[in-house]
Order: C-alpha cells, then sequence, then structure tokens
C-alpha cells in the first residue's frame, strides 16, 4: 500500500519568511520521514510568491548557503490542480506530471498564508490539511479581532483601540483621542504580524506617535493597549480540535517592563543583547514556575480563547498575568506556532514525530466531519428563474 | 541492472570506493570479495563513513587508477591498430578490455595484499610474537586473561580501572586483542608492572591455546559464550573448548567465569569460580539498586563488606563487578581502594552508554553485536520505568547459519521487554526479527525503517521527555 501524500507548504510572501523555511525543514519535513508514514514533498513559495516543489527544497543547507536564488532559477514553478483534492503539477520541458496530495501541512508563517489566505485556497481544493481553517486563522491574525472575539467569551483582555493606518495618517487627532483613557505604558502593534515585528512599547505621546509609524508601515491596521502591570507573560500550546489538551504552561524569561523583539525571540535564543544559541527555543521557563492554582487558570483560560476563535488542530495562546491580582488576560494567539512549538510538546512527553503525526491525525479526522455535513440544498429557484 | 548500478561501476570515485571497501573490511580478502560481489550500486558504498586517506589506502587507490589507467590505454591502442590494420581480433580484444577493467582491477588489487601478507606482515608478526613470548615468560607481573565471546573489553577496563586504584598496571589497548597485538603490547612494558590485563580475541580455533601459550597468564576471566565467528568454529562447542583452554592452561586455579552465559554452564568445573548476580565464591551480593544512571550493591564475605556503587547500568553488570572486586580483593586491595576502583567504573562508549536527549534516555549499546548481549539489554528495558520505551536494532551480523535462530530469539527477547515502538532496519533480518515479535503476540508498534544514518542522526525527533530508548547494534556499511 503507497504511502499517504504530505505536501508541506512553506516559505511565503511574508515577514516571516526565514522562520517559515525553519519551521518546516526542522519541525514538519524531518519528523514526518522520520516516521516513515508518509511520502513528504516539500512545496516552496518563494519571496515573490513563485511556488516550487522538489526533494531537494528539503535541504536546509539549501537556504543556509543563500544558493537558494542560483537553484530555482534552473526551476520551473509549478502549478496546482484543484477541485476533487489537490494535484501538483510538475513540468521538465514539454513532460508533465502531477502529484496527488492526501494531506497538506500549511507551514507558512504570518501573511499570504497563517492569515487564512492559503487555507482558503485549501477549502477550495477539498483537501484535508493541518491546523486552524480558514475563519478561526483569519481571526487570530488580526489582533483586535482576536480579542474582541474573547471579550465576548467572557475572558478577560488588557484595554485596548485599534484603528487603519489610514486613520493615522488623515486624522491623528482622532486616533489620539480614542487613545487618550489608556493608561501608559502603552504597547503598539502592527495587527496582522507575528514574531513581534514592529512592536514598541512607550511610555508617552511623543513615543506614542513614533511607534504609531513604524506599526503603519508594516500593516494596514494598528492595535494599541495598555500594558499588563506586574506582568507574567506566559504561553500555552494546544493541540486537538473539539477536545483540544494544552501541552505545559511556558514563561517566556523577560522582565516585566522588557519584551521579546524579533532579535531576541529568533537571534539570540531568547537572550536579549547577549549572543546565544540560535533558535526560539531554550529562553523560557518549561514549566512556567506558577502557583497550581493560577498554573490550572492559565490553561483554562488558553483553552477556552482555543475554543472561542474556533482554533482547530494546533495553536498557541498568549496570556498575560498581573502577578499581584493573579488576574489573567488574553493576549493573542498564533496558529502556527515557530517550530510548532516542538520543544513544549517534547517536555510534554509527545515527540516530534508524535506531534506532527497527530496533527496530520487531526486534520483527516476534520475533513472527515467536514465530508459528512450536507453542503447541497435542492431548490426551485432555477425552475421560476 | 539498472543504468545508475553501471555508471557507479564506471565512475572516477570507483577506485576510491575499492579502496575504501577494502580499508573497512581491514583489508581481508575474504570479506572484501563478498561484499564486492554482493553490491551492485557502488555509489552507495559510502554510506557511514568516506575513505581514510591513511598511506595504505592512498598506495592501493594509485595502483587501482594506475592499473585502470593503463588497461583503458592498452584497449585504445589496440582499437587504433585495428583500424590501421583493417583486422578485427584488435577490436575482439580491445573492446573487452576497455569494458572489463573496474571488474579486473577491483579483483587484482587483492593479490598485492596477499602477497604482503604472505612474504612480509606475517613473517615479522611471527618474529614479533616468538620475541613477546619470552618478555612475557620474564615479566613477573600478575598476568590476568581475558576471554570469552562478548564483553571482554568492557572486563578488562573494569579490571584496569579497579585495581589500578592500588596496583600499577598495563592492559592491552581497546579491543586490540590478537597476538600481533600482545606482542606489541610486551614491547611496550617496563617490566615494574604489579599486574598485567591481556584481552583474548578468539576468531579461529587454536587462537586461545596460542594466545596462553605466548602470555603465559595467571589468572583468567571468562566473559562468556554466545554464537560468534561461527565461520571459523563452525559450532557454539568448539568456540567453548577453544576459549576454555584457557582454564585448562591454568589448571582450574584462579578462573572466574561468568556464571549468567548458559554457554559456558557444560565447561565449568568445580574449582572454577563462576560469577553472578548474587555473587562469586563466598562473596555475596545484597541490596541491589538498578537505575538508568547506574547501580549499587552490597558485596560481603565473612571477611569484609563492600559497598559497591558504579555507573554502569544493569543488573547483568553486577556479577563482572563482583569478580572484579574479588580478583581486586586477592590482589591485596584494600576496602577503600576497591570501592573507589568501582565507582570509577562507566559506561564505555556505545556499550549500554545512556545519555539524555531533552529528557528522554537513550541507551547506547551499539556495539553490541551479539545475543547475550540482546539478553541483557532487553532486561534492563524491561526493568526500568518510563512513560514511552522505544527499543532500535538492526539486528546481528556474523551468526552463520544460526542467523533465523537467533533473530528469531531476538524477537522473542524485544516482546517479552514490552517496548511500545520497536524500530527496525530495513535488512535481511528485519523480517525475522519481526516474526519473532509476532510468534511471541507483540501488541506494540513496529516501525522499520528504510535510510539507518538519516534515522540515527535524527533521533531526537523520535523521543520525548520520559522515554526511554535503548538501541542495540550498529550495521556498518560492509553489512548493509
Amino acid at each position: 500500500m503507497s504511502k499517504p501524500t504530505v505536501a508541506v507548504i512553506f516559505g511565503s510572501r511574508s515577514t516571516e519568511h526565514d522562520v517559515s523555511i525553519v519551521t518546516a525543514i526542522a519541525s514538519i519535513i524531518r519528523p514526518l520521514e522520520l516516521s516513515g508514514k508518509y511520502s513528504v514533498v516539500p512545496v516552496y513559495i518563494d519571496k515573490k510568491g513563485q511556488w516550487f516543489s522538489d526533494p531537494k527544497l528539503k535541504d536546509i543547507s539549501l537556504y543556509t548557503s543563500g544558493s537558494i536564488d542560483t537553484f530555482l532559477d534552473k526551476q520551473k514553478p509549478i502549478s496546482l490542480r484543484i477541485g476533487v483534492g489537490m494535484e501538483i503539477v510538475l513540468r521538465n520541458g514539454l513532460k508533465q506530471r502531477s502529484i496527488k496530495v492526501d494531506i497538506v501541512f500549511p507551514a507558512t508563517h504570518g501573511t499570504h498564508g497563517e492569515d487564512g489566505e492559503l487555507m482558503g485556497m485549501l477549502e477550495m481544493a477539498n483537501v484535508a490539511y493541518v491546523g486552524c481553517d480558514l475563519p478561526s486563522s483569519v481571526i487570530s491574525m488580526d489582533k483586535s479581532l482576536a480579542k474582541i472575539i474573547a471579550q465576548a467569551a467572557g475572558i478577560p483582555t488588557s484595554r485596548f483601540v485599534w484603528f487603519y493606518a489610514r486613520d493615522f495618517k488623515t486624522n491623528l487627532e482622532l486616533v489620539l483621542e480614542m487613545i487618550k483613557p489608556l493608561k501608559y505604558p502603552l504597547f503598539v502593534k502592527p495587527v496582522h504580524l507575528g514574531s513581534s515585528i514592529a512592536i514598541s512599547r512607550v511610555n508617552n505621546e511623543s513615543d506614542l506617535i513614533n511607534a504609531i509609524e513604524v506599526a503603519a508601515h508594516y500593516d494596514d491596521k494598528v492595535i494599541v493597549e495598555e500594558a499588563v502591570t506586574n506582568l507574567i507573560e506566559v504561553t500555552v500550546p494546544i493541540i486537538g480540535n473539539d477536545d483540544p489538551r494544552p501541552a505545559l504552561v511556558e514563561q517566556p524569561m523577560v522582565k516585566g517592563e522588557d519584551f521579546f523583539d524579533f532579535d531576541s525571540k529568533y537571534m539570540h535564543g531568547g537572550k536579549k543583547g547577549k549572543s546565544a544559541k540560535r533558535g526560539a527555543q531554550g529562553y523560557s521557563k518549561l514549566p512556567a514556575p506558577l502557583p497550581k492554582k493560577l498554573y490550572e487558570k492559565s490553561e483554562q483560560t488558553a483553552l477556552e480563547v482555543y475554543k472561542a476563535i474556533g482554533c482547530k488542530g494546533i495553536a498557541r495562546v498568549d496570556l498575560l498575568i498581573d502577578s499581584k491580582t493573579n488576574k489573567v488576560y488574553f493576549n493573542e494567539v498564533n496558529t502556527l506556532p515557530g517550530s510548532l512549538y516542538a520543544h513544549n510538546f517534547r517536555e510534554a512527553g509527545i515527540s516530534n514525530v508524535k506531534l506532527v503525526e497527530e496533527l496530520v491525525n487531526l486534520a483527516l479526522e476534520r475533513r472527515t466531519g467536514k465530508q459528512k455535513l450536507t453542503t447541497s440544498f435542492s431548490t426551485s429557484y432555477l425552475k421560476q428563474y | 541492472m539498472k543504468l545508475k548500478e553501471i555508471t557507479s561501476t564506471y565512475s572516477p570515485r570507483f577506485p576510491s570506493v575499492v579502496a575504501y571497501m577494502l580499508q573497512s573490511t581491514e583489508y581481508q580478502s575474504k570479506p572484501y570479495l563478498n561484499w564486492l560481489w554482493r553490491t551492485t550500486d557502488f555509489s552507495k558504498v559510502q554510506n557511514r563513513r568516506v575513505l581514510e586517506r591513511t598511506s595504505k589506502a592512498k598506495l592501493l587507490e594509485a595502483f587501482l587508477r594506475l592499473g585502470m589507467a593503463l588497461e583503458i590505454i592498452a584497449g585504445i591502442v589496440l582499437l587504433i591498430l585495428g583500424i590501421i590494420t583493417s583486422t578485427v581480433w584488435e577490436w575482439e580484444l580491445g573492446i573487452p578490455l576497455i569494458i572489463s577493467y573496474p571488474f579486473v582491477w577491483s579483483h587484482l588489487v587483492v593479490i598485492p595484499l596477499e602477497l604482503g601478507r604472505i612474504l612480509v606482515v606475517e613473517p615479522n608478526e611471527r618474529k614479533l610474537v616468538a620475541q613477546s613470548t619470552q618478555l612475557f615468560a620474564k615479566h613477573e607481573a600478575v598476568k590476568i586473561a581475558v576471554a570469552g565471546s562478548y564483553g571482554k573489553t568492557t572486563m578488562k577496563e573494569l579490571l584496569n580501572t579497579t585495581i589500578g586504584e592500588g596496583r600499577s598496571v598495563a592492559a592491552t589497548v581497546a579491543n586490540k586483542n590478537v597476538a600481533i597485538e600482545h606482542a606489541k603490547f610486551a614491547k611496550s612494558l617496563n617490566g615494574k608492572e604489579e599486574v598485567l590485563i591481556i584481552e583474548f580475541g578468539e576468531g579461529a580455533p587454536g587462537d586461545v591455546e596460542r594466545f596462553s601459550q605466548t602470555t603465559k597468564p595467571t589468572h583468567a576471566v571468562i566473559t562468556g559464550l554466545a554464537p560468534a565467528h561461527l565461520d571459523k568454529y563452525k559450532t557454539i562447542e568448539a568456540a567453548g573448548k577453544d576459549i576454555f583452554y584457557l582454564a585448562s592452561f591454568l589448571k582450574g586455579n584462579n578462573v572466574f567465569v561468568n556464571g549468567e552465559s548458559e554457554a559456558v554452564r557444560q565447561f565449568i568445573k568445580p574449582n572454577y569460580l563462576t560469577y553472578d548476580s548474587s555473587g562469586v565464591g563466598d562473596w555475596k551480593v545484597s541490596g541491589v539498586k538498578v537505575g538508568i544512571e547506574g547501580l549499587s550493591f552490597n558485596l560481603s564475605s565473612d571477611k569484609l563488606m563492600l559497598n559497591l556503587k558504579s555507573s554502569l547500568i544493569g543488573r547483568h553488570q553486577i556479577g563482572p563487578l563482583s569478580a572484579v572486586a574479588a580478583i581486586a580483593f586477592d590482589l591485596g586491595l584494600s576496602k577503600n581502594q576497591i570501592e573507589k576502583g568501582i565507582a570509577k567504573t562507566c559506561p564505555f562508549e556505545h556499550r549500554m552508554q545512556p545519555y539524555n536527549i531533552g529528557g528522554a534516555w537513550i541507551i547506547d549499546d551499539t556495539y553490541n553485536g551479539n545475543i547475550e548481549g540482546i539478553k541483557a539489554g532487553t532486561q534492563i528495558l524491561k526493568e526500568l520505568k518510563a512513560k514511552r520505551k522505544i527499543y532500535i536494532t538492526p539486528g546481528l551480523v556474523d551468526q552463520g547459519q544460526e542467523t533465523e535462530r537467533i533473530h528469531l530469539e531476538m524477537g522473542k527477547l524485544i516482546a517479552l521487554s514490552s517496548p511500545d515502538l520497536v524500530i527496525l532496519m530495513n535488512n535481511s533480518v528485519s523480517s525475522v526479527i519481526k516474526k519473532g515479535l509476532e510468534q511471541n503476540t507483540f501488541k506494540g508498534e513496529v516501525q522499520i525503517v528504510d535510510d539507518p544514518l538519516f534515522f540515527y542522526s535524527n533521533i531526537e525527533h523520535m523521543v520525548a521527555k520520559g522515554d526511554i530508548v535503548l538501541m542495540q547494534n550498529d550495521w556498518t556499511d560492509n553489512y548493509s
């Protein structure tokens, strides 16, 4: 019996393009191949948005050596055949061959992928895919929308306002008026970007304007939110569809007044300003050293957020805790945690191989559930026309 | 024959691949030729390692390249002559010459090796061995010979570490355990050593007798008997007879034998001292604690009580450690020295060597290549507590006619240790091990791996906190 084909889609037109390559190759493709259960096909979207597929694209050295562009120059972009399932169509001169894909494993971080665009295409293709679906990806990618949903489900968030970048450019006074009720220090963030890109912490109005300018440079929508005092920042990776379960509550090792920008998360092994090992792991306390009740409350809040937003497969919920009041606030959701947060799952007893196997199974389970839904309805509408 | 296989034979890398094959088989003609004859794709031969460019390897590679070049040139000259003279026979000879060069020279290369062995190496070795007989005879040290089908190097190192706490000790290096290595060892001695430890690496009938006559041991440790080198010994009984020559050489005095090895039992005589997990001779074991990070136990006689701790893992180590402690006591070491020496013993590289990856324990026993070691390893896996247990092996090599029976037994032993996941390498014995698992109603998952190198180098992806993984044996390129 042939093995099911899993297409891992990564790269894409995103500020997190490089993070996506590492997630795909180290945390998804390698464990999938090690499981021995799947035929794994890499699908790489370059920074221009062209799609490629070749077994050599599974080799991380192709990217780290900088030879990827030369390699792609010799390759022909692929096309996709979608409808009842999905096929990758490869062309070599006049020859054409296609690979039928059974499951898609999206590994694109940020825009043009994690934001729901890719999921929309996969829904149309009617193919099983791993992770959050279109609506939950869209909601999670928009930090303001996710907070609004969470609040509607009775989950506390810090006070915030949001506005479009164009409002900031055309009507600064109105934007500042909206922000005025909020108490400094404030965080200014582009609503759609992850990996802490273009996030600023500000203590006064002059810094605020600069920070909004930076955020508006990257995104068309900006969120400004109050900082939580006596802060303990925790994050909870969760796996599952209708019956999700948390891995371990993890505490990034930062001081209350500090936060993680892109460099400290990915370039310095989490140790801000210090030279350290590569990768996002090793910058946190695992499990978070919280009192039992607060630990459980964090798990519970994260699960409530996961369900309220409708996440499927995997997601990571970031929470903010006021250590004096023990109040837990929802901060944001990441529907494709960097490197799948495999280090956390491993500590919780789930190996990388088991993690990807389970995610593939969850994708198939969700698809089976969806196929049971009725998608047609007979009417006499056309006859009446 | 596929196109890729043909091109691999005519590739410019072919001479280097042949040199690698010779090097990997320690320049022995028979295993080299066996490997050569069963290989179809030479591009896949250098999988685990690459050619180590020693002077011997470089010389052989140059010999091959030169020979092949000359044969091709000769073929071309004949073809040209055929064109000039318009005759056919030059073509009939020239074309086969050009086509056959890889086959001819990959076989001809054996001739200088064999000539070198017969004319140079063996006479030199005979001379050195003869000299060493004199050196060993004159040396006044206690001479402990370590023999057996398995566990010799470990036993030698345990004795060296422990006795070294109180006596001046010299031991043969690593697993260099044949006559020429004993001779080199004898040459390196200064005459002031108090204890010599000599490993006997039997390979063919009569080996142990020759080693005993040369080194003249005063003590013997026989670590066990299992199917090994059956191509030469044919039966395990024949191997046992050779190994136990050592005991008869000593007339049964100061002979320590591993009583946990089933196959040695028929050779044990009343005056031998057997060691096992209950003790050795008058020494009795009590208070055993076994864990992933080591073991501890008490060893007591009517004269003394020793509190022993070691980083070695597994209940099967209690017997050897007891024997070592008893020998050390006989050689006059104090309680403190013995305890200190035993505490310094630790797993050797790739032999029941535990290490931690992100909360998962990996027990690396990849140098283990016999069924007794498999028994010991699977017993440890059974005994240790874990969230999930994983067992990994490619199987055993050199088992001769016993191959099927041994691998069915392996399957049984693995099944009895109840791992959650068994990972086998796709090779000639994986289906037999699987059959052994099925016959013993193994209920866990079985995975067959096609690319062992990729698998071993990414093992961290397979494990999570709370797992215990036992890896037993590993096949080098010449067995894959």
